[in-house]
């Protein structure tokens, strides 16, 4: 009898336990599957970024003993007048840079979309910008923009009567330049997502407008944009913080020189950090751009829900 | 069933991984580490190497020799943080007020330092720090004098500078008569490291400000300084460089935006014909230019004082935190001893860790065959060091900014520029407790 009520109950028991075990396995397979990554982000992104929000109220002395601020830190790096000077290259830079190459990349999609055979070369070699070391490019294109009549960009303007043109060297071009190769290297990037984004596009959406008599410019303005809405958003929030937070190509470049018409948030935040050794300051800087282009982030995503819906 | 094992075993792997790096891992050789401010095997890290090797041989202390260059002082700085400091670092003089602000560094009793006495005394004040005390055993030094192109100055007809407007001449005949004779204008006078990275502007300008008597800050006495940049003498050398990037148009394209490493590439690809820079690449140019196509000439005095030039060098550092105190110091002892200068100086071959002797017994000439090096020797006597504030580098940074911006915009008033660069050094030394 008594086994009996035993065994009823384990009976009832089994099933129960095994609903919550398979509750239970769907996110602990994926919390394993991401758990790697997440340990790499931690220890490598997490922990840092507190690190750098905690420093920021300190006067940094690496081996004497921090100094507390309080705010002293942010107050120096607002008031500076070359961090105003350096956000207002910042966004110049970031929105020339994404707006160049959203629209290059867009063109360059449409061009080069389709199922030729061919096509898979072109693309490949297009693409190649994107998968070189950003201090490679960089240097490369500090060899081509020299600013004699033979470097080899003068040299190719001069084809078309164009004087030879300073690029780097002046304070009035050296921004532009930077945003010049920035968009060389960043337009690829946009024409993939663009090319994925246009594959997504239904087809007799294509052949309808076409049997209706409509022209090129009408499919791509009715059509095509509108059905990219998505992939715009998602090009403009990457570009936007990628350009934020440039600092290779400026640091290679001109390191925000000459006369500090290429400074950046990035290359202060280095150059108050490692080359004057104030890491609080630094920090500080650091934290304000990360709000900045946290900032930027949610604009976006509000600005995209509220077309969505 | 196999694919979880797999995540775990992955996950596992790595918490092990970087529960190991988050420990730090010290070294269990218990060698003393020596760090120095050149590029991975380059010939200047093998001479490192031959240093800490004839060490070891002499003392039975085992070594281990990191040669970085790039960002060499964040990496010092991430070290620091840890509290695992190098034993030993071999670093720049000018570097000194900012290690020591940061609390990195041990006092150097000179007295007690076997061989200090032999050591000169110009280069004992590159390891003062803004108390007075030593900081550092001085261990190589460096004036600085101009790497001129001899061809082309015999074939523009001129004689060697004697005065600044004999060297603006000089740089208007290399610029405008074809040195190389390829029937283009592609040649410059001056080759100028002008950017801002390491505060490079202001390095190279520093040179000619000696040269003329100025100078960035003057010592009022007990740790005390005032700056002084604003001063004619000062605005002056650096109004002469700014004539030479506007009016003349003597200097390289691009040396706005160049550091140093793209400015000894400029020199060598011919397209200038005058460097002022430190003895250490005097062996690398003769070998990619040509012994007999290199001259050095002493940097001329300037109208309204000198002569002078930027002293510089680099000391031993021991560093604080070391376990191994003693040895820090045997290695100081053995650096700055004839046979620790003799090898650091690597004879005439590319790679000197020493570029002129600290050590008074050791005699240069007998060690280098080369008479151009004597040209470096000879302006040292006359070298100006960055004065001993607590920390150099802000104030190099921001005379690198302006200076840079005065040559950049050629239509700026290099006065009035200056005048707000001294207002700015004021603050600078007020912050750090030294006006």
């Amino acid at each position: 009898m008594t086994s009996t009520l035993t065994e009823a109950r384990s009976r009832t028991a089994t099933p129960h336990r095994r609903t919550k075990r398979v509750r239970w396995r769907g996110p602990l397979v994926a919390w394993l599957f991401l758990a790697p990554a997440l340990l790499l982000f931690l220890y490598f992104k997490f922990i840092p970024m507190f690190v750098g929000l905690w420093k920021s109220f300190f006067k940094v002395q690496t081996f004497l003993g921090d100094e507390w601020l309080g705010l002293q830190n942010y107050q120096t790096i607002i008031s500076d007048a070359d961090f105003a000077a350096a956000i207002w290259h910042s966004v110049l830079l970031a929105l020339g840079t994404t707006v160049g190459s959203l629209v290059l990349g867009l063109g360059f999609a449409l061009l080069i979309e389709g199922p030729a055979r061919y096509l898979w070369f072109v693309r490949t070699a297009a693409f190649l910008p994107v998968v070189t070391t950003m201090a490679a490019v960089a240097e490369v294109w500090r060899i081509m923009f020299h600013p004699a009549p033979s470097g080899m960009l003068n040299v190719i303007i001069g084809w078309v009567g164009i004087d030879a043109q300073p690029w780097l060297a002046s304070e009035h071009s050296s921004l532009w330049s930077i945003m010049l190769m920035s968009i060389w290297r960043g337009t690829p990037y946009d024409m993939m997502i663009f090319l994925a984004g246009l594959v997504g596009v239904d087809r007799t959406l294509y052949e309808a407008a076409a049997v209706d008599g409509a022209s090129t410019w009408h499919r791509l303005r009715h059509i095509t944009l509108p059905a990219l809405r998505p992939v715009f958003w998602i090009l403009f929030t990457l570009a936007a913080i990628r350009g934020l937070r440039v600092f290779v190509e400026v640091y290679v470049l001109t390191n925000g020189g000459p006369n500090g018409s290429s400074e950046v948030l990035m290359t202060l935040i280095y150059k108050l950090g490692f080359q004057k050794n104030d890491l609080g300051v630094a920090s500080a800087g650091g934290i304000v751009l990360f709000l900045a282009t946290l900032v930027l982030t949610l604009v976006a995503q509000m600005l995209r829900r509220r077309q969505a819906t | 069933m196999s694919r979880r094992l797999l995540g775990v075993a992955v996950t596992a792997t790595l918490a092990v991984t970087l529960t190991g790096c988050g420990s730090g891992g010290s070294s269990s050789d218990n060698a003393l580490e020596i760090w120095i401010r050149q590029a991975p095997d380059s010939d200047s890290a093998k001479t490192a190497v031959k240093l800490a090797d004839a060490f070891t041989k002499a003392s039975g202390v085992k070594t281990k020799v990191v040669a970085l260059f790039d960002d060499f002082e964040t990496k010092l700085n991430q070290q620091a943080a840890q509290k695992k400091l190098p034993d030993i670092v071999i670093n720049d003089t000018a570097q000194l007020g900012n290690m020591h602000s940061q609390g990195w560094l041990r006092e150097v009793d000179k007295a007690a330092l076997a061989g200090g006495d032999k050591l000169s005394e110009r280069a004992w004040v590159a390891a003062t720090g803004s108390d007075g005390k030593f900081y550092a055993a001085p261990f190589s030094a460096q004036a600085f004098a101009l790497i001129v192109r001899k061809d082309w100055r015999e074939k523009v007809g001129l004689e060697p500078p004697k005065t600044w407007d004999d060297l603006a001449k000089l740089a208007q005949a290399f610029t405008e008569k074809d040195p190389d004779g390829n029937g283009q204008a592609d040649t410059a006078g001056f080759v100028i490291p002008a950017g801002t990275k390491r505060g490079y502007a202001s390095w190279y300008a520093s040179s000619l400000i000696y040269a003329n008597g100025g100078d960035f800050i003057k010592s009022t006495g007990g740790g005390h300084f005032q700056a002084t940049v604003n001063d004619p003498k000062t605005v002056e050398a650096v109004q002469y460089l700014q004539d030479q990037f506007c009016k003349t148009k003597t200097v390289n394209p691009g040396a706005v935006s160049n550091d140093t490493t793209v400015t000894h590439e400029v020199f060598e690809k011919g397209q200038g014909g005058i460097y002022l820079v430190g003895p250490y690449v005097l062996a690398r140019f003769v070998k990619s230019v040509g012994t007999d196509k290199i001259e050095v000439l002493p940097l001329p005095k300037g109208p309204s004082g000198g002569p002078g030039t930027l002293g510089e060098g680099e000391n031993v550092y021991m560093m604080a935190g070391s376990d191994q105190q003693d040895a820090q110091k045997k290695f100081a002892e053995f650096a700055i001893s004839p046979e620790g200068q003799r090898i650091g100086m690597n004879k005439d071959a590319n790679g000197a860790i020493v570029r002129l002797p600290v050590n008074t017994q050791v005699d240069m000439a007998a060690e280098r065959q080369d008479p151009r090096w004597k040209v470096f020797q000879d302006a040292y006597a006359n070298a100006v060091y960055a004065p001993p504030v607590p920390n150099w580098a802000p104030i190099r940074q921001d005379s690198a900014d302006t200076i840079n911006a005065v040559w950049a915009d050629c239509s700026s008033n290099v006065k009035a520029a200056m005048d707000q660069l001294n207002t700015k050094l004021t603050q600078e030394l007020q912050s750090q407790k030294a006006s």
